[in-house]
């Protein structure tokens, strides 16, 4: 019955001509689509700052250098309410990130799953931005 | 098969499956008082100290219905703010998002008057829309003002957004104050008798002005400047940015038809930017262990800064005949 009734509410989400809805704002404005990047490193800091929160990961390329990136994500109460807290992003800790570039070539991206050091992955972005693998919550649809 | 063209036969599928199972739903939200599942109610609020019908508490909105009506001519991409229509602008819906195990209202649309479901906007206005989605990289004006943290605006702020979702709502003696989680705003409705301020003051949201009718509290709003729009998340889809001018006349109505809902309704007429008015009707859930986050939304806005700079790089490419 649930599920049934989950379907039903996940064909209604689309008979919204799919359109997306919890984003704060357009996501092909800031961020290129066609540049998806996987970024590898260490979280600096968390800025949980509306209306997107903010994670700052120092990554080391190839060449040893270690390059500071930003990782939009969505709001601070989006986020907790998804299952993100302090403890999620303490500085220092290391993670695997994919997200989408900026389109104006700066080391910035949107983010999406987060991989954390015991496995667990965690969905940072905003939901609705129609960034490609974009997802309602956890927890929501099955 | 492309993603677009899987989104195309999703909602053929949605639409058939949809259209069927749910025509019957909507009617039953334009007669108020009924309770959320359109039985006829005698529930009679409790009344504050200063005697009005008590709507006080926290209430959601959280829902599984469209706003609008969908029609063929719909063009989601564009709403969604897809500069090259790429599909990427728009995405899966998150109309499930932070729902889990929440009472979600499932109707035909949000929009219940005309009973196409179909908000009745002037071609210019949706012209102008198109303009300032498809440049929003040119210039700051084109942003709506929700994303530029001034406001989700009135009655927008009120329209669901699939998260942000939370109302409180407080009484005083000759005040309503509704307070939106999103974007940290703050309502003050005085609701003793007062006029309106008059035609000299123009404001982003109007001029609010409350009386009770029975039961129900009745919002008149005018008094708005021309700069704001009735509607900023994407989720209102097609009538997200259109403009709003000064002869905007917004009238709401809150009823409390039993302890966990009051029924919303909003009658929105603008003779500039639409051919007749239109009305929204959809449930307020009480949900007293809901907690309204924050959402100061000017301390991290780089939204617009990156955007803007994203245009400037596509300037950029563009004088030097790179290809995006």
């Amino acid at each position: 019955m649930r599920t049934s009734r989950l379907f039903a509410a996940a064909l209604l989400a689309v008979l919204a001509a799919g359109a997306p809805l919890a984003a704060h704002h357009s996501f092909a404005a800031e961020f290129d689509g066609n540049k998806p990047v996987t970024l590898k490193g260490t979280i600096t800091k968390m800025e949980w700052t509306n209306p997107h929160a903010w994670l700052h990961v120092d990554v080391k390329g190839a060449d040893g250098k270690v390059v500071a990136w930003m990782i939009e994500g969505g709001a601070p109460n989006a986020l907790l309410r998804r299952g993100w807290n302090r403890e999620s992003v303490a500085p220092g800790t290391a993670i695997v990130v994919q997200g989408f570039r900026a389109r104006d070539g700066s080391n910035r991206a949107s983010g999406g799953d987060v991989t954390l050091p015991d496995g667990k992955k965690l969905f940072i972005g905003s939901t609705g931005t129609g960034a490609p693998g974009d997802r309602p919550e956890p927890g929501g649809k099955k | 098969m492309t993603m677009r063209d899987r989104r195309v036969t999703l909602l053929a599928l949605a639409a058939a499956i949809a259209a069927s199972a749910l025509a019957v739903l909507v009617a039953q939200q334009a007669s108020p008082p009924t309770t959320a599942s359109g039985a006829a109610t005698n529930w009679t609020p409790t009344r504050t100290p200063d005697g009005q019908p008590d709507i006080q508490g926290t209430w959601t909105n959280y829902t599984s219905t469209p706003f609008e009506v969908p029609d063929k001519s719909d063009t989601p991409d564009v709403y969604a703010g897809d500069l090259d229509g790429s599909g990427r602008g728009t995405g899966p819906s998150s109309f499930l998002t932070d729902t889990s195990g929440r009472q979600l209202t499932k109707a035909r649309s949000l929009v219940v008057d005309p009973p196409s479901g179909r908000v009745p906007i002037m071609p210019w206005a949706e012209e102008r829309r198109n303009y300032k989605l498809a440049h929003i990289q040119d210039d700051w004006v084109n942003f709506t003002p929700w994303e530029r943290c001034i406001t989700r605006g009135v009655p927008g702020g009120i329209f669901p957004a699939g998260y942000g979702s939370g109302y409180q709502i407080l009484q005083g003696p000759g005040y309503v104050a509704i307070v939106y989680e999103m974007i940290h705003e703050a309502r003050i409705i005085p609701v003793d008798g007062r006029p309106h301020l008059g035609a000299s003051f123009r404001l982003w949201n109007g001029d609010s002005r409350g009386r009770w009718e029975g039961n129900t509290l009745v919002v008149d709003i005018t008094g708005y400047n021309d700069k704001g729009s009735v509607a900023t998340n994407v989720a209102t889809q097609r009538v997200r940015a259109i403009p709003q001018s000064e002869a905007l006349h917004v009238v709401e109505r809150f009823t409390r038809v039993d302890e966990n809902t009051i029924n919303y309704d909003v009658a929105i007429e603008d003779p500039k930017v639409f051919t007749a008015p239109w009305k929204v009707a959809m449930p307020l859930h009480r949900e007293p262990d809901y907690q309204l986050f924050e959402y100061a939304c000017h301390e991290g806005n780089r939204a617009v800064p990156n955007t803007l700079s994203a245009g400037r790089a596509r300037d950029r490419e563009t004088r030097s005949g790179g290809s995006r």
